[in-house]
């Protein structure tokens, strides 16, 4: 137990400010109140830097399946939670701060949700990385639940309006019929097996398809249970909550969930798999049928379905929440690859290389949606003031010119989106084609890239309204909002996206190295230069 | 039965009951509980329906356990458990909240998100 200690710091550190945060969050002094998102983002960057600082070489039996992932996808998580955070600030309580500044009301902290707001989403970033340093299905469980159940509350109380309400409660059931059905895969699994340890379960499994295949018990359990992540990765049939929930959240709160349960249920995916099939390195062998035809018609039905669904869309919100869908299927394609010798021939590298690349774009374009808003707060039914965001695709027209700095933002992260070459949504989606072909799948990439083709319709739709359209009435309704860090996020999110198109070729091997069997010692000085390139933008700019 | 018994490996005091009885009875509630999921509309009972599914999920985990001669089973119980509990507690909140305002405990009165 002590020797995980020595990986768990970044959790550590995230939980202490969790406790932070939510007694501050109830202080009477409104100056104490808004160190909440301060002090969040200063915990996340001391996270990232524990995470990097960590050497995963620990002793036999101690380790987890994937020991070379921690470092890389906890920094990842650190780095783009600074980002989601700086765009959460100020969110929840705005109107309510306001009346307070005013005087209308007087100071009660029974009214004021910002610090549970802040701790819920640092509890859900604790238990993304967590995931991360998964090794036993107990631990996959519980890390898993820790990073839904803080978001489900997180977008029921994101504003004051119903349509919030109706998305939390929707988000809530259906993310606990999936919480219910991968349990029900893990027990399968721990009766197929005899074990929770993904490393002895790696070696059941082993040897029971170097026998006479997989036995029934555990074959359904690892079904049941890839179905069961389907829904935090919001992938066909589990995709139904995502359009009205992405809808209905807040826009910062959107942008989160486009990226946390994503990782969460991809990191966890990369494990169970791991624990099935890959001998990451050079004796790897590929999934059992069963499960690769699982994963390949989710792939397919995915990315299909949530790129036609995204065409038919008038609300921006939508759009990306289909757009999401569609993305998840591009990467499904990379965990059927699997490892690979190279990083054009490796799925898992390239997974974990898209996920950095979607957090930053997605969390771009989302910060450009949720910095446009009508000028006067409006009261709801119980009397809170909520401010009417930006949503239908009208709002950007003719932004470049209007508001150039939110209008081009768009235009850089809806390119990268679409993975218009020399983006580096391009480069992330390279090697998911690569790999793809190397591991000999080619019908699979073939849909990768009618579907490439297919997203062009609606990113370009984001892309020629700011850039050639003249503003039309709708767009001249919406003036930047006051916070000043959400502006701040979209330009982040367009210079990082071109920052990553620069520095591809290093973060690649990041992602390549991240899924070597052992880090060598020799291995951990690259990661240490390398990492702080993309890490300590974010904190620069703050 | 007794053979039955012998590779099931449970000592002879469980007599009748082997593993598959369990592992049966666990599925019928795992299948009901998501019929019922998907054909009600009652919140309440839609998560009671998510709760039975999770009691499934138990049930297996005891029987595998016993089945094993160890404990690992037993105590993931305890930890789904716990967090059946405080999913319980945000469901009740959810359902308390949603009354509040429309007076109704149909999922079907919200439709206020479409496209």
């Amino acid at each position: 137990m002590a020797e995980k200690l020595a990986y768990l710091w970044p959790e550590v550190t995230l939980f202490l400010a969790t406790c932070a945060v939510m007694v501050i969050g109830l202080s009477p002094s409104a100056a104490v109140r808004r160190l909440c998102p301060l002090i969040s983002g200063l915990s996340l960057a001391a996270a990232g830097i524990f995470a990097i600082g960590t050497t995963p070489t620990l002793a036999d039996g101690a380790e987890g399946l994937m020991p070379g992932m921690l470092p890389y996808a906890k920094a990842i998580i650190a780095a783009v939670g600074i980002l989601i955070v700086m765009l959460l600030a100020g969110t929840v309580d705005r109107g309510e701060e306001e009346e307070l500044a005013a005087g209308v009301r007087k100071f009660d902290p029974l009214r004021l949700t910002s610090g549970e707001f802040y701790a819920f989403f640092l509890f859900s970033l604790t238990g993304l990385m967590l995931t991360a340093s998964a090794d036993s299905l107990i631990w996959l469980f519980l890390a898993l639940e820790l990073t839904s159940l803080p978001t489900y509350v997180m977008v029921t109380i994101s504003t004051a309006r119903s349509r919030a309400k109706e998305a939390g409660v929707k988000y809530f059931f259906l993310g606990a019929l999936g919480a219910a059905i991968f349990l029900y895969g893990f027990a399968l699994i721990y009766g197929g097996t005899g074990s929770v340890h993904l490393g002895e379960i790696h070696h059941q499994i082993t040897l029971q398809m170097a026998g006479d295949g997989l036995n029934g018990i555990t074959l359904a359990g690892l079904l049941i249970s890839i179905l069961g992540i389907g829904f935090k990765i919001a992938a066909v049939p589990m995709h139904y909550y995502t359009a009205d929930v992405y809808q209905g959240a807040a826009t910062p709160v959107t942008a989160m969930l486009a990226f946390v349960p994503k990782t969460a249920g991809f990191l966890a995916l990369i494990l169970l798999c791991s624990a099935i099939g890959w001998h990451y390195g050079e004796t790897g062998h590929a999934l059992p049928d069963t499960i690769r035809l699982l994963l390949w018609v989710m792939a397919v039905l995915t990315m299909t379905l949530g790129n036609v669904l995204a065409i038919l869309q008038t609300s921006m919100k939508r759009m990306l929440a289909y757009s999401s869908i569609a993305h998840s299927g591009y990467m499904l394609v990379g965990i059927i690859a699997g490892p690979g010798a190279t990083f054009t021939e490796s799925g898992i590298s390239a997974v974990l290389f898209y996920l950095l690349t979607y957090g930053v774009m997605s969390t771009g374009a989302f910060a450009v949606i949720a910095s446009l808003e009508r000028t006067h707060a409006e009261r709801t039914q119980t009397g809170e003031l909520a401010y009417d965001e930006a949503d239908s695709i009208e709002a950007i027209r003719g932004l470049a010119r209007a508001k150039p700095l939110l209008g081009w933002s768009m235009v850089i992260c809806a390119l990268s989106m679409l993975g218009f070459p020399l983006t580096v949504g391009f480069f992330g989606k390279l090697p998911l084609f690569t790999s793809g072909i190397a591991a000999g799948e080619l019908p699979l990439v073939i849909v990768l890239g009618i579907n490439s083709a297919i997203a062009a319709f609606y990113y370009l739709r984001l892309v020629s309204y700011p850039l050639f359209d003249e503003a039309g009435d709708e767009a001249g309704g919406f003036i930047t909002t006051p916070m000043r860090t959400r502006p701040a996020v979209a330009a982040i999110g367009a210079v990082g996206v071109l920052a990553m198109t620069v520095f591809a070729g290093p973060l690649m091997g990041l992602a390549h190295d991240a899924v070597q069997p052992k880090l060598h010692d020799s291995d951990a000085p690259i990661a240490d230069e390398a990492m702080p390139t993309e890490e300590a933008e974010p904190v620069a700019a703050k | 039965m007794i053979a039955t018994l012998a590779q099931a490996g449970f000592p002879e005091a469980m007599s009748g009951l082997t593993l598959y009885h369990y592992l049966f009875i666990s599925a019928v509630m795992f299948v009901l509980g998501l019929i019922g999921f998907v054909t009600r509309r009652n919140l309440i009972v839609m998560f009671l329906c998510t709760e039975m599914m999770f009691q499934a999920s138990g049930i297996a985990l005891v029987a595998f356990s016993r089945f094993y001669l160890e404990y690992t089973g037993q105590v993931f119980v305890i930890f789904v458990l716990t967090v059946a509990a405080a999913e319980a507690a945000m469901a009740l909140a959810l359902v308390v909240l949603l009354f509040r305002r429309n007076e109704s405990l149909d999922g079907s009165v919200w439709s206020l998100l479409k496209g």
